[in-house]
């Protein structure tokens, strides 16, 4: 490569991820020079416009013909725009319930805490349009290393250090998985890039090379379950979730997951659909889907049964984060036509609502300083706005009509009803775990409306949870009440199908 | 042709394994038959050029050693990226030079942002 | 000069990795769990040279895949043992079954 092809390439469709880049850049220089007493509150509205921007920059691309540069290794398509925006809004409210978490946490670093979210939010972005192997790698691995110090960045609280190594080891294990699955792809087909592998893999005949890639492709779904916490590999979840500081938390809950899904559906769609499956007339994407459905009919389950009875309110939400990313796997078992669109709604409307619910959870938790689930007794007395904020995100994470959570159910039903052949099975496990979960989010509104609170002290708003929750509700109630517009806007500018062309 | 040969060359790797295998096994079970055995206190304490043994074989390092440790690990894997550099920096030429500064330029920030923190001195 | 097959790097690799994983969840000390891992990102790492030198369709990209992993791997290598040194300040343990302060 010389300068002359160095210049030649469309350096404005990584605008995006340029501009978080710099913003991180500048932010850990400027901490480094910066004087220690000068109070680092600034660099969380800073990096919050950083985001913003980045999400502004990103939205104008919406529509653009897919383009690839840097030897075919960055890839900009509808896919990686659609769900790169869900990354930076969900790490934009994040970030807002961080300027209110740090103004009453013993973090030190609090400058530190900005710029890794900042970079791990670059290696997700990466992630999202990077066509290659070892661009994706490098991506996961700078969300992943990144997440870990994020875990236990209070260093003084034994809880949160526990948490942090416990995620280091699952997530190290996770990744020498994924990798070495990766590594039989590359053996497989003599390329990194995704477009070569899936031809090359193709192309080979089918008592050649076939077991390979059957373990392949078992190997590296073992080692992004691990990042998806999908059952049987959802054991660390739990207590890294109630161990990590609420934001991080929140974002390991959903940009995290939302960055899991991403990889997930990159790695595979792009690869394992036309490769021969185990009989001549099906892929074999359609051949191990078995697999992958019964870990997805496993993970409704046992994540909303466990979630049954959690005392703690974070760990309650971490179980119920393992049955919500169990019925985003429904949409991946189907392979539908509507694949991407339920993903991509239901994954917005989990923003929304458990984003909110986690800012709600902030104020409770920052008020009673514990995450027992009797902080929320008699919430209505003492606050009737937060307490009907509260609801509305509960309602639509159990699926409630009239709510986001409740039609990115009913499209993934739909989705995988008309499915072919239909996920009749999974459909109906998706119904019962979900009647399941009612009990759970309602016994924390039974703890809201009908018992006494222990005080009546008066509850005080923090701007960034307050904007965070404003945002949340208006979010939950609109996809709720037209999802129309979202998916409309969906179609309009969005052709997922790109995704399998060009190379 | 190239098969056997490979065969060949394992059958000497196995016989050294054997050979490797039975040769203590062989010395320490024949020098138990013939050695006597009388064991007592004294005979049993470990032999510490004979002076009396007075503190624990393990010494505890220091817990700084562990930060340029650490710091070592990471600027000496880099140099990964220099070597494969350096060896064809004949056909590369001056523009891979150029993105190697760059590249040096960021570890470079790397140790300053070390040095900042107060990692690299001994207190 | 003789060549070793490639089957017999990837039976290697294969054993290696088996022994990393084994190692990584049944040891009780966090250090070796971590010395696990690594065998598990060195056995990938053999996987790929050998594919990049002996696969069906050699080329160089594997091994440039090596030197990001290797460099991968010493950075989460780093972060890890941070952890565990702030860990260790306290808890005073590296044992992993004395990690359970969040058992419910």
């Amino acid at each position: 490569m010389d300068i002359g092809t160095l210049l030649s390439y469309p350096w404005e469709i990584m605008m995006p991820e340029f501009i978080i880049l710099i913003a991180a850049t500048g932010l850990s220089l400027t901490d480094l020079f910066l004087p220690s007493r000068v109070n680092r509150r600034i660099f969380g509205w800073i990096s919050a416009a950083a985001v913003l921007a980045a999400l502004i920059s990103l939205l104008t691309q919406a529509g653009s013909e897919p383009a690839q540069i840097l030897h075919n290794t960055y890839r900009l398509d509808s896919f990686s725009i659609s769900f790169k925006a869900l990354l930076l809004f969900g790490t934009l409210l994040v970030l807002l319930i961080s300027t209110s978490y740090l103004a009453r946490s013993d973090v030190e670093e609090q400058g530190e805490w900005y710029y890794l979210f900042l970079a791990a939010l670059l290696g997700a972005m990466m992630m999202a349009s990077s066509a290659d192997l070892i661009t994706l790698f490098v991506g996961l691995e700078l969300l992943a290393i990144a997440s870990y110090i994020l875990t236990g960045i209070r260093k003084k609280s034994a809880e949160s250090n526990e948490a942090a190594m416990k995620y280091a080891i699952n997530g190290g294990i996770a990744t020498a998985v994924t990798l070495f699955g990766f590594s039989y792809l590359y053996g497989l087909s003599g390329s990194t890039n995704l477009g070569d592998i899936s031809r090359e893999i193709s192309a080979l005949s089918a008592d050649h090379g076939h077991a390979l890639t059957v373990a392949a492709f078992i190997i590296t779904f073992v080692g992004l379950s691990f990042k998806l916490a999908t059952v049987p590999f959802h054991m660390w979840a739990p207590d890294i979730y109630q161990g990590s500081p609420l934001p991080v938390m929140a974002f390991l809950s959903v940009v995290s997951k939302t960055a899991g899904f991403i990889i997930l559906f990159r790695v595979m769609l792009s690869i394992f659909p036309t490769v021969q499956g185990f009989q001549p007339d099906e892929s074999l994407y359609q051949s191990v889907m078995i697999f992958v459905s019964i870990a997805a009919g496993l993970t409704m389950i046992i994540g909303n049964i466990l979630a049954l009875r959690q005392n703690n309110i974070k760990r309650l939400f971490a179980y119920s984060s393992i049955a919500h990313a169990g019925y985003l796997l429904v949409p991946f078992v189907a392979f539908s036509q509507m694949m991407f669109e339920s993903t991509w709604f239901y994954l917005l409307a989990y923003v929304f609502m458990n984003l909110g619910a986690l800012a709600v959870l902030h104020i409770i938790i920052s008020e009673n300083q514990s995450a027992h689930i009797s902080g929320f007794a008699g919430l209505y007395q003492r606050s009737p706005v937060l307490t009907v904020c509260m609801t509305i995100f509960l309602l639509s994470l159990a699926g409630i009509p009239g709510t986001a959570g409740f039609m990115g159910k009913l499209h993934i039903f739909i989705g995988a009803l008309f499915a072919d052949p239909s996920r009749y099975v999974l459909v109906s496990v998706m119904l019962v775990t979900t009647v399941v979960s009612y009990i759970y989010y309602f016994s924390i509104m039974l703890h809201m409306y009908m018992r006494p609170p222990k005080r009546y002290t008066k509850i005080t708003w923090p701007i960034g949870a307050t904007l965070t929750i404003a945002l949340c509700v208006a979010g939950t109630l609109l996809l709720g009440i037209f999802p129309g517009a979202a998916l409309q806007f969906l179609q309009e500018y969005f052709w997922f199908n790109d995704m399998f062309t060009l190379n | 042709m190239d098969f056997f040969v490979y065969q060949n060359s394992y059958v000497f790797v196995a016989a050294f394994l054997l050979l490797g295998l039975l040769l203590p096994i062989t010395a320490l079970t024949v020098g138990r038959w013939l050695r006597p055995h009388h064991p007592d206190p004294l005979k049993s304490t470990t032999y510490e050029s004979g002076i009396e043994p007075f503190h624990d074989a393990r010494v505890q390092f220091n817990v700084r050693y562990y930060m340029f440790a650490l710091l070592f690990v990471i600027f000496d894997v880099e140099t990964v990226f220099l070597y494969p550099w350096a060896v064809a920096y004949d056909e590369l030429g001056l523009f891979a030079l150029v993105e190697m500064l760059i590249f040096v330029v960021m570890l470079l920030i790397g140790l300053i942002y070390a040095w900042k923190k107060k990692v690299l001195t001994w207190t | 000069m003789t060549s070793v097959p490639l089957n017999a790097y990837l039976m290697l690799a294969l054993i290696l990795f088996c022994i990393g994983l084994f190692g990584a969840l049944t040891k009780r000390n966090t250090v070796i769990v971590l010395i696990s891992i690594e065998l598990m990102l060195n056995a990938v790492n053999i996987n790929l040279v050998a594919f990049s030198k002996l696969g069906m369709h050699p080329s160089i990209t594997g091994q440039v895949f090596t030197l990001f992993t290797i460099t991968v791997a010493a950075a989460e290598a780093a972060v890890a043992l941070a952890i565990l040194m702030a860990l260790f300040r306290n808890r005073s343990t590296v044992q992993i079954d004395e990690m359970d302060g969040m058992k419910h």
